[in-house]
Order: structure tokens, then C-alpha cells, then sequence
């Protein structure tokens, strides 16, 4: 009997398709979606089963995220009865009039591209060191994993001591020995890095899991056969490593960047509220906007804000296959 | 085999019903808030006194730090009235902010709720949610002065209850130390002050310029003599003066001369770290206000604590003495059904004594006329209710943003940024808002 041979040809008329030659050859554009197999039928009242969870997801997700758009052309103050529709102006006002914004917007892009690479690369570093699964390494990735299960409130009150100038451990630890510390969140200029870190030491923990688990699934013959033809640990790193942890890379870049948006609470938590300008980011600049009786506005800085994050994840997980394809 | 039981959807199908869920909500993100016709006084039962106590009421606000206070004022308010039950209904003031006012708006909670002076407060007269209480026999129980900010177009919607006075604080041994035993009235003697007190190798001032809300209160005393009016930052959010104008850079040059007193990294140090430094008295000021009395003493200070305001006037000189300033006002929901219960618990809470029992409970006055405290800081504080005090000035801003900046301007010049450059900063943040206000 010959095969099918076109993905969109339809099957015979009476002729029962399993679901794997569904899912190989997509063989029919209109099929039933209650046959299986052969004599099985899906009962009709499990459709409904996905209502409840559709209804919330609708009510929570759906509902408030086209709000967000409705309301980012609108001037609405968050309580009035009425509102207008201002068209882009929101939108505008953002890039050209509003100084605020662009400074959240700068310090952001700092801020995420420090946590990106600095997370990156310190948890790739520990990852390679930990990967085997001896008791000392298990120990020391549990330890390194422990900040992530912190609130996010604990962990900016514990750096906001860590900073302190006066009492803060770090240069409590460096006027010991005579030295004078640095400023921390009090430089204007620094404070963006210095909250980074804090960002740093928060996830890394849970960058090194996720590498581990893709190194660990590296085969061991590709290490064990560039041994023998005399590759040394960074030719075997940059030949072998690097290429086939694409995965795990792809999933932290674009973790880490959206965190690096996302952070809110830490920020919130170390720098007080309002932050000042030197720690204000996107998230917390919409917060004080919506604060500030603006919710057309804010709305509108919201979806920037989602545009922001979509592109910069689609531009570096390019950037960053570029680089792997050019490596491998 | 019913035509349901037999009903096998197609792909087409299941897509049609997804898009129609869709559009669904669509339809329902345009209905949602702000789209309604809420607002608008009325609704609820009628505001009258000498209605039954009797029900239920919900009392709604963001003081958790109040609970146990208001809870056994509730108790005794339950002795009085047994046949009625008040819940307390709170928030963090940035959820009642965005939240809480939808719910009191429906009269879902909130028979008697409170509001924050400013923007919250127009919100709630604006959109007639505060019932006016010129009726209820209940202002005169308050010290006029202190309750002006609860009225609107001649109507008081709300009595502003809990007191607190936005100017630094002193530990009262250090200032004695050096031979001060009242407040400074003028700036020479204020600069002389902290210069003796750096002599004995403490740190004049705590400022906690990390945390904006808290360094921002030292502009209220150092803006209150020196502004050409006393409604001088509404006239700024108008745009009829400006932080470049010779009087508020010259208020900058003194905040300069200030960072000579202060801890160093002070842009850098948190309010908790500040008030640590004032309660072990590494500093002699803490420059944040008398609501951090009760925060310092949690912390185990001891010595006697009182209100030093940085005045700037020349001797002699000065319109007001300190600053005040109401933490919330208490007011009744026009869409509350039990107003009743509502105004007689508005009504408790504005006898002397109970408002004294929450002043001693809370560390903080109130403006309830006649009110004896038993609490030693507020004692000693006390005698500031009958000075010549104002409003704080930096609430006078009902947009956030541009009182962030202005007061930033002022920890800016007090770090090292010369005035001219703060004041110019600050005013683009100010031009920037205007101009969005259209």
C-alpha cells in the first residue's frame, strides 16, 4: 500500500489516524478532535474542564493585560468616573518630555547589562567548578543556591546594612584597617552597579543550577575524546562546553534579563520609596507614576516596558547565537 | 446518544470559541474601572445625629501600626453600644491608595475611613465620598487650627486626628551638654548649636539622605521662614514660582552649609542606620520628626527628646516656630448604610479622653481639643500644639514627582551638588510635569 505522501493531504474518507501519525504528518486540516485511535472517543463534557482555569486566566491575565493597553491612550487619573482617549501621547511624552522615564530607562539598560554578563559569567564559572556531583560541590551549590529562596524584602534590608556607610559591614571592615569605603548607594554615579550586585548575589544561585544541569548533560565521550586528542581545558571548554550549553545559556540570558526589568521589590526594599534617581528602574518609575494618580500614563510606561523586555531578549539570544555559532 | 454526547469539535471550531472568548474579554477590559458613573456624593443612609447605633460598621484605613490602639477602642466602644460590631478594615497606604478607594467608592468597607492629607483627601471630597460634617456637632470638639486641612469650599469633610511634627528631634542631653536647653529660634544660634556639638566630636545630624521620604522633611522647617508664601509649593506645582527663584536657591546655600553637620556619606545612609546613630548617641539630631520618637525608644533610647526645627530667619525674626502635620483624617462614607454607627464612632474617637488613650498608645497628639497625656514624650512635646506652627509645607505638592525632586534638590545641595545646579535640576523635573498636565 503506498504512503501518503503530501502532509496536507487528507486521509481516506473513514480512515482512522493515530495521534503520532497526527503529530508526524499533520496529515488532515480539518480533523475531529475526539478521535484518538481506533473505537476511542474523548468525552465531550472534558472540554469543559479547562473552563475554570480558562475563566481565571481570562479574568487575571487577559482582562487586566488589554486593559493596560486600552488605558495606555487614556488620560485617566486611576479614580476619576471619566477619562480621555489621547491617542500616542502617553507614548510620546515618555521619550520626549518626561526626563524621569529616560533615566529609569538608562539606568535600567546599566543595571541589566551588569547583572546579565556578572551573573552570567560568575555562574557559568561556579557551574564548570561544581558540575561534578562530589559532597563538597552538592554542599557548596546548596549554599550558593540559599539566597534565591530569600524574600526579596529580606534580601534588600540585608544589603541596604550590607551598604550602609556608617554601620554597614563592608566598611566597618575597611575603616578597620584604616581605609575609607566607598559610598555605595549614596554615589550617584555608582549606585546602579552596586544594586547589580545585590542582584548578582541574589540569583546566581539558581543560574548555577540550570548550568550544571545542562553541562551534566553534555555527553562524557566528547571530553574524554578531545583528551586523547590533546585538547587542553579551555579548548575543550570553548569547543565543547560552549557550544552545547546553548540551551542552558538561552534560558538564563533570557531569565536574567526579564529579572534584571522585573526587579522590583529589591529595589524597592534597599533604596526606600520613592528611589532616588540614581536606583529608580522601569519597574519602579511605573510604580511611582501609578502612584502619582497617572494611570493612563503609567499604563502607557507599562507597555514600553513589555516592548523593551521582547526586544531585548529577542536581541540577545540572537547576539548570543551569533556568537555560539561563530565559536562552534 | 445525545447530539452533545456525539458533538466532536473541529479544530475551526475550538478556534472560533477561543477567538469569542477573546473578544469577550475585550468587551470586558473596556468595562472595566473608569469606565463606570461611580463618584458622586449620595447613596447610603442618611447623616444625622442621634440616629441607633446599632450593626455593623467597617472602620478602614492603613495604620497597622494603630491596631491594638484602635482595637481597644473598639472594645470600649462595644461596652458603650453592644449591639454593634466594628471591623478594621487595612492596608498598606500604597494599597489603600490604589485599591482601598474603588471598595469605599461601592461602600464595600470604609463606614468610616480615612484619608491622606493632599491628593487623597481632594480625591475623596471631589468625588463626594466624604460625607460634610458641619451638622454633627463634632468640630468644636477639635483645636480649630489643627484641623483646617479636613475642610474644603467652607465644608469640613474630615478631622485631621493623629498629630506629628515634621521637624528634627534632639536628644535633649547633648543639646544640654553644650549648653542648650531650648530650640534655636534663628539660624546663627542654630549653626552655633551644631558647631559646639561637633566640638565634642558628635555628629551634629543624622540625615538619612538615602531614603527620600525621610531626608525630604527637613525642607518643611527650612522653607517654612524663608518662603515668600505660605502656599509657596502649590504656586510651584502651578508653575507661579520656581526652584531657581532667588529665595529657594538661597534656602539651598543653607542646606550646603548644613552638610558641614551631618554624618559623612549621608546620601548613603538609610533612616534605620540614622536613627541607630541618634539612639546611641552618636548623633544629637535626628533630622527626620517626632514620629520617629517612638521608633527610637523601641530601640532602647533613654534621654529626654525634643523638637529642634532648623529655622533659617535672622534673629528676631521668623513667621512660625515649627511645623505639624496630620497623618490622616478620619471622615464618614457617603455610600456607608450605617451612618449612624458611623458618626457615633467618629464621635468616640473625638472624645479627650479616648483621643488621649491613642495619643499615649501611639506616641503621637491628636487634634482633639482638651486631651491630657500621660505618655513623657508627648508630655514634654506638648507645649508645641499652642506655638505658631504651619502645615507642612512639602504636602502642599499633590504630585509626587516634582516634591521628590524638590526636596532631592535639597539633599543634593546638602551632599555636595552646588545649588544653582540642584535648583536647575529640580526645576526641569517641575517644567517637565506642568507641561504633562497641559
Amino acid at each position: 500500500m503506498p504512503r501518503r505522501s503530501s502532509t496536507s493531504e487528507s486521509p481516506p474518507r473513514g480512515e482512522i489516524v493515530t495521534t503520532t501519525e497526527l503529530i508526524v504528518t499533520g496529515a488532515t486540516t480539518k480533523r475531529r478532535f475526539g478521535v484518538r485511535r481506533a473505537g476511542r472517543r474523548t468525552a465531550p463534557a472534558l472540554y469543559l474542564f479547562p473552563v475554570p482555569a480558562l475563566i481565571i486566566y481570562i479574568a487575571f491575565f487577559v482582562v487586566p493585560t488589554l486593559q493596560t493597553f486600552q488605558y495606555s491612550i487614556t488620560n485617566w487619573d486611576g479614580y476619576s468616573p471619566n477619562f480621555d482617549y489621547v491617542g500616542l501621547k502617553n507614548f510620546g511624552r515618555a521619550f520626549t518630555g518626561d526626563s524621569l522615564f529616560t533615566n529609569a530607562l538608562v539606568n535600567n539598560m546599566k543595571f541589566m547589562g551588569v547583572v546579565v554578563i556578572g551573573q552570567t559569567a560568575v555562574a557559568l564559572t561556579m557551574a564548570v567548578l561544581l558540575m561534578r556531583n562530589t559532597k563538597t560541590n552538592v554542599f557548596l551549590r546548596a549554599l550558593y543556591f540559599f539566597p534565591t529562596i530569600l524574600s526579596s524584602v529580606s534580601v534588600g534590608f540585608i544589603w541596604k546594612f550590607v551598604y550602609d556607610p556608617n554601620y554597614g559591614v563592608i566598611n566597618s571592615i575597611l575603616g578597620s584597617v584604616g581605609v575609607q569605603g566607598p559610598g555605595f548607594l549614596g554615589d550617584a554615579t555608582a549606585a546602579i552597579y552596586w544594586l547589580a550586585v545585590t542582584q548578582i548575589w541574589f540569583h546566581a544561585g539558581m543560574m548555577i543550577v540550570i548550568f550544571v544541569a545542562g553541562l551534566q548533560a553534555i555527553p562524557a565521550e566528547l571530553y574524554e575524546a578531545a583528551e586523547v586528542d590533546g585538547a587542553g581545558p579551555w579548548r575543550r571548554f570553548t569547543s565543547i562546553t560552549w557550544p552545547l550549553i546553548a540551551p542552558a545559556m538561552s534560558i538564563v540570558v533570557a531569565y536574567t534579563t526579564i529579572q534584571s526589568f522585573k526587579a522590583f521589590d529589591v529595589v524597592l526594599s534597599i533604596s526606600g520609596n520613592p528611589p532616588s534617581r540614581a536606583l529608580d528602574i522601569l519597574s519602579t518609575r511605573i510604580y511611582s507614576t501609578f502612584a502619582n494618580s497617572q494611570f493612563g500614563y503609567a499604563a502607557a510606561e507599562s507597555v514600553l516596558f513589555i516592548i523593551f523586555i521582547l526586544v531585548t531578549v529577542f536581541v540577545l539570544r540572537r547576539f548570543l547565537r551569533l556568537i555560539q555559532r561563530g565559536e562552534s | 446518544m445525545s447530539a452533545f454526547e456525539k458533538w466532536q469539535p473541529t479544530r475551526r471550531q475550538l478556534f472560533g470559541a477561543a477567538g469569542a472568548l477573546g473578544i469577550g474579554a475585550l468587551l470586558a477590559s473596556c468595562a472595566g474601572p473608569g469606565t463606570g458613573t461611580g463618584g458622586g456624593g449620595g447613596g447610603g443612609s442618611e447623616l444625622k445625629p442621634g440616629g441607633k447605633v446599632t450593626g455593623e460598621i467597617s472602620f478602614a484605613h492603613w495604620r497597622g501600626e494603630d491596631r491594638e490602639a484602635f482595637a481597644k477602642l473598639i472594645e470600649q466602644f462595644g461596652e458603650k453600644y453592644p449591639d454593634t460590631t466594628i471591623t478594621q478594615d487595612i492596608s498598606t497606604s500604597n494599597d489603600y491608595a490604589a485599591q482601598a478607594f474603588r471598595r469605599l467608592r461601592d461602600g464595600k468597607i470604609g463606614d468610616v475611613a480615612v484619608a491622606g492629607r493632599g491628593d487623597q483627601f481632594e480625591q475623596f471630597t471631589k468625588t463626594g465620598l466624604f460625607e460634610p460634617l458641619d451638622d454633627t456637632g463634632l468640630t468644636e470638639k477639635y483645636t480649630a487650627s489643627l484641623i483646617e486641612v479636613g475642610a474644603k469650599d467652607g465644608k469640613q469633610y474630615g478631622y485631621p486626628y493623629q498629630i506629628v511634627y515634621n521637624v528634627p528631634i534632639a536628644n535633649m542631653d547633648i543639646l544640654s551638654s553644650v549648653g542648650v536647653t531650648e530650640a534655636p529660634t534663628y539660624w546663627d544660634a542654630y549653626i552655633d548649636m551644631l558647631d559646639k556639638i561637633k566640638a565634642k566630636g558628635i555628629t551634629p545630624i543624622a540625615f538619612p539622605g538615602a531614603d527620600a521620604g525621610n531626608a525630604g522633611q527637613l525642607m518643611n522647617s527650612m522653607v517654612m521662614n524663608l518662603a515668600p508664601s505660605d502656599d509657596v509649593f502649590t504656586q510651584m506645582q502651578e508653575g507661579k514660582t520656581k526652584c531657581t527663584d532667588d529665595w529657594f536657591v538661597e534656602m539651598l546655600k543653607l542646606y550646603a552649609q548644613l552638610g558641614a553637620y551631618v554624618q559623612p556619606n549621608a546620601a548613603g545612609t538609610a533612616v534605620e542606620p540614622a536613627q541607630q546613630m541618634f539612639n546611641t548617641g552618636k548623633a544629637a539630631i535626628l533630622s527626620t520628626g517626632s514620629y520617629h520618637i517612638a521608633a527610637v525608644r523601641a530601640l532602647g533610647a533613654t534621654f529626654p527628646i525634643d523638637l529642634v526645627p532648623a529655622r533659617t530667619n535672622a534673629e528676631g525674626e521668623g513667621k512660625y516656630e515649627g511645623i505639624y502635620n496630620a497623618t490622616f483624617i478620619l471622615g464618614i462614607n457617603s455610600k456607608g448604610d450605617n451612618k449612624p454607627t458611623a458618626l457615633a464612632w467618629l464621635e468616640f474617637l473625638s472624645d479627650p479622653k479616648n483621643a488621649g488613650q491613642y495619643g499615649d498608645e501611639t506616641a503621637q497628639h491628636t487634634s482633639v481639643a482638651g486631651v491630657t497625656y500621660t505618655n513623657p514624650d508627648l508630655k514634654r512635646i506638648a507645649p508645641w500644639l499652642d506655638k505658631k506652627l504651619v502645615i507642612a509645607p512639602r504636602f502642599q505638592f499633590l504630585d509626587l514627582d516634582m516634591r521628590n525632586a524638590v526636596e532631592a534638590a535639597g539633599v543634593a545641595a546638602l551632599t555636595g551638588t552646588s545649588p544653582e545646579k540642584a535648583a536647575e535640576d529640580a526645576q526641569k523635573i517641575v517644567d517637565e510635569r506642568i507641561a504633562a498636565q497641559g
